[in-house]
């Protein structure tokens, strides 16, 4: 507990009129680029949906009415020391459970995802039936996006993330506790587990699960499989799907990885920039989700007026990936704590569903009919559902943390 | 009628336009930047910064504009393309005094522009005594500058071939040679595909890239590069290219995938798209010295071209179907003579074993300074291969019956 001595600050949002009136200007000058004919989703965001967003942002969206509701969540900031990089303030929701013994939960994020993404899952898993299990639930801004600071110096890996989540839990006297994260959420929780599997991470659950081809040496049960997967239908086509993505989803991942600052500039300057950059993924990362404007804007405002600025949270890609030389799981390894895994249809990387168990020891399972990358947005009740089973009484982690285990 | 008679061009951007420039660059948001990045991360903070304090408050526009159309003599020119109806093309002319000059067709690529011919320009119509001289043609290519750009998807390799080549033959050029590099490689290999011996009698590339021999098509020369080992500067080129692939692919992978999305950022920030082009021109370059107004003044051709900026990136995507396969996929080795100009800094240079798959390689050079924008950079040396390769005792001497490019 030595480096986390500051006491957790109450953080309310309050964006400066000044960048609100910035915002503005820069939304009365928007310059449109044209469209081929019949583009549709074909090039990326279609033209008519972006100028119907921007038009919604310059003259209909509220973000005054917007900040007001994001403020009734309970949220902080605390200075959390990272080896290395000094003092930086993370902000987060915490919201406590009426159950005392409730389960402590961290939530984790992704890109293009922020801290909102916990929204609709608070109530689920802070103030759920009296049956299930009740969580406190702890979901923070990532360094570099929301309202947390961002690292300074490069260099920022996966291992000073994993403490970052440690000592913020640690800070609010959750000696134990369970992760859950989805994209981002999912490669950190591995390298989160690395690191503090046992002594303080007893259980871990993704909604993105996706790993690494397995090689004969390390997994040779499942590289054998690889033999089969021909004749694996489902297997297959999950695969099929992410070798599509990988060949033509992949560019902002490229980007982001090499050559972040470059983009940033762009990034930072363009508020439809931004807005295509993030809504392209909005739309074709989740199952069908009927986005109104209202949520998407909202979505893009954090990106917006984060605190370190939209160019900020692509860096992740960089450090972790190391310039695009490894891949995200590099520096992790399998730990035997309870792993839940949650498989969602419209899900982009769709590897095999066996591979899940070279990413942790699969003790929950669940399969859904609809939702995509960001299902705690998207299908919260069915998220819920998962951590409900997984932790509830019977379930394979029921009890995981000593004297927390959902029910007083 | 599938082109229009001539029409004299002088480039002049309405005063409109260069106000809403002043105003985005008066309001320009800068991103942050990690502590010594330098250029690893992409462009950086102080060199872009620098750079937008200048545009916005000394680059004089109307001043370059003058200088451009008081240099080059430059014409607009409707041309047909099957099912894409009429183009209006832009492009620089210059004749040479001697009436039987090699006419010879320059085409640049991205993020170049119709300027890179400004240097050469002067070398290769100039009659000087011993020297084989040439009529220039330099166009936009469509989507660039001043030309117009397709407004239908599938414009790639047969319809850049089929308007360069209509352009040229309307100006009296039945035959021709073709120099080009970055995209200008593939549609000079484009234009022998599809015009070779007909009207296309020779081409010399700046750009010294192909897919290596394929066991299909070119069996013997597949055998072969198998079975024979590399050189060790063959091996250096090849890492280089590996890296080059790993980290410095980043804007290809979103251009030929999502250019849409991306043109958004490039369409509306001035800082975007200068940082998007200046990392290139830097990276891309070996050692020269870019003045900023230099700079700004290439910037400025993407700024204010007709089809905005996010039109000329399209090509990616157009040229490669999406990240389907390679560009050189559309190139089919022809017999007219060949040649590569090469150049130590450039990107992706392959064996000299892969070249032949492209045509009949009848010239090579190795320059010892100068990196991808050859023109630019090393205008002399780029002057000095096209004179060697079609200069008397040249090995592409003559090809243009009856305009050898010397005196008679």
């Amino acid at each position: 507990m030595a480096s986390t001595t500051a006491e957790e600050q109450p953080f309310t949002l309050a964006v400066p009129d000044a960048d609100l009136e910035l915002l503005r200007t820069k939304l009365a000058s928007v310059r449109f680029p044209d469209e081929l004919e019949g583009a549709a989703w074909d090039y990326g965001a279609p033209l008519a949906d972006i100028q119907r967003l921007v038009t919604h942002w310059k003259n209909s969206f509220d973000w005054r009415k917007a900040e007001a509701a994001i403020n009734t969540l309970p949220m902080f900031t605390h200075d959390i020391e990272v080896d290395g990089f000094g003092t930086l303030n993370i902000h987060y929701v915490h919201q406590k459970s009426a159950v005392k013994n409730a389960v402590p939960l961290l939530f984790v994020h992704g890109w293009p995802g922020h801290f909102l993404e916990v929204r609709k899952l608070l109530p689920l898993l802070t103030a759920g039936p009296a049956d299930q299990p009740s969580f406190h639930v702890v979901a923070l801004s990532l360094p570099g996006f929301g309202f947390s600071e961002a690292p300074k110096k490069p260099g920022f890996k996966g291992r000073h993330y994993a403490e970052v989540f440690n000592k913020l839990m640690l800070s609010l006297g959750y000696e134990e506790y369970v992760y859950q994260g989805g994209d981002w959420g999912c490669a950190l929780g591995a390298h989160a587990v690395t690191h503090y599997a046992h002594t303080h991470i007893k259980a871990w659950h993704t909604n993105t699960p996706f790993y690494r081809r397995p090689k004969f040496l390390s997994n040779p049960l499942l590289f054998l499989g690889l033999l089969t997967l021909p004749f694996n239908e489902p297997a297959l086509a999950g695969l099929q799907r992410s070798q599509e993505f990988m060949k033509k989803g992949m560019g902002y991942y490229m980007e982001q990885a090499t050559q972040p600052q470059t983009l940033g500039y762009s990034l930072a300057d363009s508020p439809v920039g931004l807005l295509a950059w993030i809504y392209e993924k909005l739309v074709s990362w989740s199952d069908d989700y009927p986005w109104t404007d209202d949520e998407v804007i909202e979505w893009i405002s954090i990106y917006w007026f984060s605190r370190a600025g939209p160019a900020a949270a692509g860096r992740i890609y960089y450090e972790i990936t190391n310039r695009n030389t490894n891949d995200l799981f590099e520096g992790t390894k399998r730990t035997t704590v309870p792993f839940g895994v949650a498989y969602f249809p419209g899900e982009i990387a769709q590897t095999p569903k066996s591979w899940s168990k070279m990413l942790g020891k699969v003790v929950f399972e669940s399969t859904h009919d609809k939702g995509g990358h960001f299902s705690a947005f998207e299908q919260p009740e069915k998220l819920a559902s998962d951590l409900h089973k997984m932790f509830g009484k019977g379930g394979p982690a029921h009890g995981v943390v000593p004297g927390r285990n959902g029910y007083d | 009628m599938s082109t229009s008679p001539e029409q004299p061009f002088r480039i002049f951007v309405p005063d409109a336009e260069l106000e809403l420039l002043r105003l985005k660059l008066a309001s320009t948001c800068f991103p942050d930047e990690l502590e010594e990045a330098g250029w690893e991360y992409g462009a950086p903070l102080a060199n872009v910064r620098r750079l937008v304090a200048r545009w916005r408050d000394w680059f004089d526009w109307r001043k370059a504009e003058e200088a451009i159309n008081a240099d080059l003599l430059q014409f607009t020119k409707d041309v047909e393309v099957e099912r894409f109806g009429v183009l209006n093309v832009h492009y620089v002319h210059r004749r040479s005094v001697r009436e039987n000059a090699v006419p010879l067709l320059f085409v640049h690529g991205w993020p170049g522009n119709f300027l890179e011919v400004r240097k050469v320009l002067p070398l290769l119509t100039a009659s000087e005594r011993d020297q084989p001289c040439f009529h220039v043609v330099a166009l936009s290519l469509p989507g660039f500058g001043f030309s117009e750009a397709p407004g239908r998807k599938g414009f790639a390799h047969k319809q850049y071939a089929e308007l360069a080549n209509r352009l040229m033959v309307s100006l009296g050029y039945e035959a021709y040679v073709v120099q080009g590099g970055d995209w200008g490689h593939y549609i000079a290999g484009s234009l022998a595909t599809y015009y070779a011996h007909t009207n296309v009698k020779a081409w010399l590339s700046n750009y010294p890239t192909a897919l290596p021999p394929q066991v299909s098509t070119t069996p013997w020369k597949w055998l072969k590069n198998l079975l024979k080992p590399y050189t060790r500067e063959e091996r250096e080129r090849l890492e280089a290219m590996r890296e080059f692939q790993t980290k410095g692919t980043g804007y290809f992978h979103e251009q030929a995938t999502k250019p849409q999305t991306l043109g958004y950022s490039l369409a509306d920030s001035p800082v975007g798209l200068l940082a998007w082009i200046y990392e290139k021109l830097v990276s891309w370059t070996d050692g020269y010295p870019w003045q900023d107004d230099e700079v700004l003044e290439w910037v400025s051709i993407y700024w204010f071209s007709r089809a905005g900026p996010a039109a000329s990136i399209r090509v990616y995507h157009q040229m490669t179907s999406g990240f389907e396969g390679p560009p050189a996929a559309g190139v089919r080795w022809m017999s007219i003579p060949l040649g590569f100009a090469a150049f130590p800094e450039e990107h992706n240079r392959v064996p000299r074993r892969w070249l032949r798959t492209l045509g009949k390689v009848v010239f090579e050079s190795e320059h010892s300074r100068g990196g991808h924008f050859a023109a630019h950079e090393c205008p002399n040396e780029l002057v000095g291969d096209v004179r060697r390769m079609f200069g008397k005792g040249g090995p592409a001497f003559g090809v243009v019956p009856g305009k050898d490019g010397y005196a008679s």
